[in-house]
């Protein structure tokens, strides 16, 4: 499998563990999958030719081989088509479907060994989760819903209630606890089912296209505040999405999957200026490619041309914003961290053609 | 004949499944014919060939019955403690109070609507005279009902929980709806004895199916994701169960409680051939026997009033809750006990006696008026629907055509001509690329020649099988031949086609008329706003009170009983065609019409096809009905199993009885898998 390069590694070596470490999942469906795939693999071959042979006898690999580890408070982002396998592979991390193979760990416990005891016990306290079509209790009010993960946990009523009110405050429904999910708009759903999520305290939070059945400008609202709550919560986060511009506004990392593989693990400027192949490629396409790189992922570090430092060009600047800035410059231009050394130039002409590289 | 060899579909390269069916099916209908002189065990089956099963399952059964008895009775006096409560609050209340707490929970249900609803509906019982029998049938509704809804549900709940013993469960909840409901009359009277336990138990067993598949089909429907949800909440297997699957699927649920309490109101009313209990069914029954048709008509009318109240009742819960003022509910309550106490004060606590029995003779008397002057005309509809249509299908043209009935003796010359004639339209049709049309009509003239109740044992088999061969395959081609075979050496083999005679013939008379009205209701909007309160008062009437109008006019007899039949079963043929045809998507209707289609076109080339599964389905649930109420009109005088269940219920024969439900359920089973089958193919052939 082909990784990224660049922040990312970095990123989880610089932890001490992974909140999430995933090893050769396989999810693989079909009638007593199991075995089907304990005979595939002892035939021997790379995870392609397993997933090659499980097709030809009818069964399904919905996830072939993933392997990534997700950083303490990292917003990890799964990106893919429908059909990619990605809801999948969130389930098998959560465990709302049994993995056919492979290893998942979260904050260091494995997942796949604990007991059903246990794995009710991390979903009350460590584990929170959002659905696509919000998964909300129709026969419960607001306050209900959210306070529900407590309930089943045998919080008593009244002190349920108190410990959810801030959350429901802060994901703006306040006024609307008694309410009733039929009564809410599509936007005010998804509060609630985020508020929810939230009510057990978690430090592990998965979203599954919480996002996808909204229409664009709640979409973007919602993602902002997704964005402040995050901010103040510090969670570890995975986050699923078909939709690239939502991956590469959110995430630190994103894995691109197709066809149940993850073919590219980066940060979004990797995605985006180095795509491992035409599909990667044909995704980034449509983005706006000055929004997401950033000056950093083109600098020349070791370059001992005289350069100029006059524009004051920054590492974290993203390319559109050095393009304005440098745009009557034919020379290289110099950048400098915050502190003022020089960290390396830019040439005007690399900026260029990084943002219509592959445009044809 | 050999219409056999001459067949075009014999040369056809490798000729399609019907085609081959067809041609199997008559060659060995024209083997039977040929054959019967020489061999003529083709067409009987020689009694010495059946084996003794009435007497062998009565045997057994009674072995098992007499080892559960001590059990049974003991459940039975343990049942008949809420019994006897039930009935001390429904009977012993003053009906002022029974009236204000109905028409309260009227009002908190459904607001006004409900609550005038149910208000004129008992105001309605009380006047009619029949209060007391009525609340006797309440209470034993009431009990059985709970019972019900508890086994229905424990068991829905069990199959969602244990996918594993999913399949057989709804097996057995197929079974125990389509053996007929005097059939497992008999045990339950050997176990519980003479009395009204019997009729609870019955309605219990009858009640608990449709809560049981209402209970698995709304656990099923529950949206994964907020199954999901609740398992990522933290929520144990149980906490997932009650406080989020069963609450989120309780619409579907309060739908199974509405069924069940239709269907054990059904039941309640049915067990009252058994006696032991005062309550509206008895009266029905007693005044029909004592030809009281007027009184029958209003008791009959009590049922079915009571029927649409506590349907449309417990329907509405099954819609969204709307909130009715509380207030209103407890007001009408406290006018009810007030009602009450001032009752008690005058001393006038009993019910009043029935205002409208002089309208029941009344009734009667025009009836009798009425009977008396087209009583030609009635006779004349009769009979010339028993000699030009039941009859001929019954024993067939050649049997059926006597100078008595038609005017003239059918000869077998008559015979070799009507079959030349058939086949060669036969092969006309045929050769014009028709070639299931001109063995369909084959062997169609075969079968009215015959009759269906003569018809040879080979035949009917083989034509089943190769009906079931085309419709789903050869498991189901084995199987039904499996099960036709195990009637056929039960010795119940005659009994049963007379059956399927009755049914079939009702069948085709639903499906020609109920077609037409489903077509007309389709068609315009203003016949269907008529239609459709029509059919909704049938769906919801008991099965016994149909028995009512056709006696008054035609007296006991087989023509009776095809008209009940016909009346019940007619229902889920006119729904189904209208739907079926309304629900063409609206851009194939817009793509015909731009093609140039006239409206008619429109109907038979698009409409039509598209409908043709809902059509088919519509088919399946008339048969099962028909079958449904065959048993039911036994009363009132058929032939068959429906006869001899009838009648084992009688005499206690436990064997007669059940072998014979058995039986009964075999023919429904296999025509009910027929036609799923077909249906099931014109939709993957739609791809829908």
């Amino acid at each position: 499998m082909e990784t990224g390069r660049g922040r990312g590694d970095t990123l989880i070596s610089m932890a001490e563990q992974p909140a999430i470490s995933v090893a050769g999942l396989w999810q693989v469906f079909g009638s007593d999958a199991a075995s089907a795939f304990r005979r595939a693999q002892d035939e021997g071959g790379s995870s392609r030719d397993i997933a090659g042979r499980l097709e030809e006898r009818g069964y399904i690999p919905a996830v072939r081989d993933a392997c990534f580890e997700v950083a303490e408070g990292e917003l990890f982002v799964i990106m893919g088509l429908s059909g990619s396998g990605k809801s999948t592979l969130l389930r098998g991390i959560s465990r709302l479907v049994e993995p056919t193979a492979g290893h998942v760990s979260i904050e260091g416990e494995d997942i796949l060994a604990a007991s059903k005891a246990r794995m009710t016990e991390l979903r009350r306290s460590r584990i929170g989760m959002v659905f696509q079509h919000f998964g909300l209790f129709p026969h419960m009010s607001v306050i209900d819903n959210v306070a529900f993960p407590l309930k089943v946990g045998g919080m008593g009523r009244r002190e349920r209630h108190d410990k959810v009110q801030c959350i429901i405050e802060m994901v703006g429904l306040k006024g609307r606890e008694g309410a009733y999910p039929r009564e809410l708009s599509g936007g005010q759903r998804q509060r609630v089912g985020i508020a929810r999520s939230l009510a057990g305290d978690c430090s592990v939070w998965f979203l599954d296209e919480p996002f996808s059945a909204l229409d664009p400008l709640i979409r973007r609202q919602l993602q902002d505040e997704f964005l402040d709550i995050r901010a103040r919560l510090n969670t570890t986060i995975v986050f699923i999405t078909h939709d690239i511009a939502e991956a590469l506004k959110l995430a630190d990392r994103i894995a691109i999957m197709r066809d149940g593989e993850i073919v590219q693990i980066g940060t979004p400027a990797d995605i985006v200026l180095h795509p491992v192949d035409d599909y990667v490629r044909e995704f980034a396409r449509d983005v706006v490619r000055g929004r997401h790189a950033k000056v950093g992922s083109i600098m020349r570090a070791d370059d001992d041309r005289a350069a100029n430092g006059t524009p004051g060009l920054r590492p974290d600047m993203t390319l559109e914003d050095a393009l304005a800035t440098c745009m009557a410059h034919y020379e290289p231009v110099a950048v400098y961290d915050d502190g003022g050394n020089l960290l390396g130039t830019v040439d005007p002409q690399d900026i260029a053609s990084a943002l219509k590289a592959d445009c044809g | 004949m050999s219409a056999s060899s001459e067949s075009p579909a014999a040369s056809m390269p490798g000729p399609p499944r019907g085609q081959l069916a067809a041609l199997l099916t008559l060659v060995t209908g024209a083997a039977c014919l040929l054959l019967q002189d020489y061999a003529p065990w083709m067409v009987r089956f020689p009694e010495a060939w059946t084996l003794p099963a009435t007497e062998l399952v009565g045997t057994g059964l009674d072995a098992v019955l007499s080892a559960i008895k001590p059990v049974m009775r003991a459940w039975s006096w343990l049942l008949s403690y809420p019994m006897s409560w039930a009935n001390a609050v429904l009977v012993g209340s003053p009906w002022p109070l029974i009236i204000g707490a109905f028409t309260a929970a009227g009002w908190y249900i459904g607001g006004f609507r409900m609550a005038s609803l149910t208000f004129l509906g008992f105001g309605f019982v009380l006047l009619s005279g029949y209060w007391s029998e009525s609340m006797n049938t309440l209470s034993l509704v009431s009990v059985s009902v709970p019972l019900a809804v508890l086994a229905g549900g424990s068991l829905g709940i069990l199959a969602n929980e244990v996918p594993r013993i999913r399949a057989a469960l709804l097996a057995t909840l197929d079974a125990m709806q389509t053996i007929p409901t005097f059939a497992y009359l008999t045990p339950l009277l050997l176990l519980f004895g003479f009395g009204p336990v019997v009729g609870l138990v019955a309605s219990a067993i009858y009640a608990a199916p449709p809560m049981a598949r209402n209970v698995i089909l709304g656990l099923e429907r529950v949206d994964p994701e907020v199954k999901e949800a609740s398992i990522m909440s933290g929520a144990s297997r149980w906490q997932q169960l009650f406080l989020v699957e069963i609450p989120a699927a309780s619409q579907q649920i309060m739908v199974g409680v509405n069924q069940c309490l239709m269907a054990s109101l059904s039941m309640v009313i049915i067990a009252a051939v058994i006696g032991g209990f005062n309550d509206i069914g008895w009266e029905v029954l007693l005044t029909m026997r004592k030809a009281q048709f007027g009184q029958a008509f209003l008791a009959g009318l009590v049922i079915v009033i009571f029927a649409i109240v506590i349907d449309r009742l417990s329907g509405s819960l099954a819609l969204e809750r709307k909130r009715h003022d509380r207030r209103v509910t407890w007001g009408l309550l406290l006018s009810g006990a007030v009602g009450a106490a001032l009752l008690a004060l005058t001393g006038a606590d009993t019910a009043p006696e029935g205002v409208f029995s002089a309208a029941a003779v009344a009734v009667d008397d025009s009836l009798g008026a009425f009977t008396a002057t087209h009583g030609a005309t009635l006779d004349g509809i009769k009979t010339s629907a028993m000699f030009y249509g039941l009859l001929p299908l019954r024993i067939g043209l050649d049997q059926a055509v006597l100078p008595f009935t038609w005017g003239f003796q059918w000869t077998p010359a008559m015979s070799l001509w009507l079959f030349a004639i058939a086949v060669l339209a036969g092969l006309g049709l045929a050769a014009a690329g028709r070639h299931m049309a001109g063995a369909g009509l084959v062997i169609a003239v075969g079968v009215v020649e015959t009759g269906i109740a003569e018809l040879p044992w080979p035949f009917v088999i083989v034509g089943t099988m190769s009906l079931a061969w085309v419709a789903q395959g050869t498991r189901l081609a084995v199987l039904s031949a499996a099960l036709l075979g195990l009637v056929l050496i039960s010795g119940l083999w005659d009994r049963a086609l007379l059956s399927l005679y009755l049914s079939g013939a009702a069948v085709v008379a639903c499906v020609v008329v109920g077609g037409a009205i489903g077509l007309l209701s389709a068609v315009s909007g203003i016949a269907w706003i008529i239609i459709r309160p029509v059919c909704d008062m049938l769906q919801t009437i008991p099965l016994f009170v149909f028995l009512i109008p056709t006696l008054m006019f035609f007296q006991i007899g087989e023509f009776s009983a095809f008209l009940a039949i016909c009346a019940y079963a007619v229902v889920p043929m006119i729904r189904y065609t209208r739907h079926g045809l309304v629900s063409t998507p609206p851009e194939m209707l817009e793509a015909a019409t731009s093609s140039g289609a006239t409206p008619w076109q429109t109907m038979t080339d698009v409409r039509m096809p598209y409908a043709a599964p809902t059509i088919l389905l519509g088919l399946n649930q008339t048969i099962l009905y028909a079958f449904a109420m065959l048993v039911i009109a036994a009363l009132i005088g058929t032939t068959g199993l429906g006869q001899s269940i009838y009648l084992a219920l009688g005499q206690a024969d436990v064997g007669l009885g059940v072998s014979a439900g058995a039986a009964m359920a075999i023919l429904a089973f296999v025509a009910d898998r027929l036609a799923q089958g077909f249906a099931e193919e014109r939709r993957k052939a739609l791809g829908l």
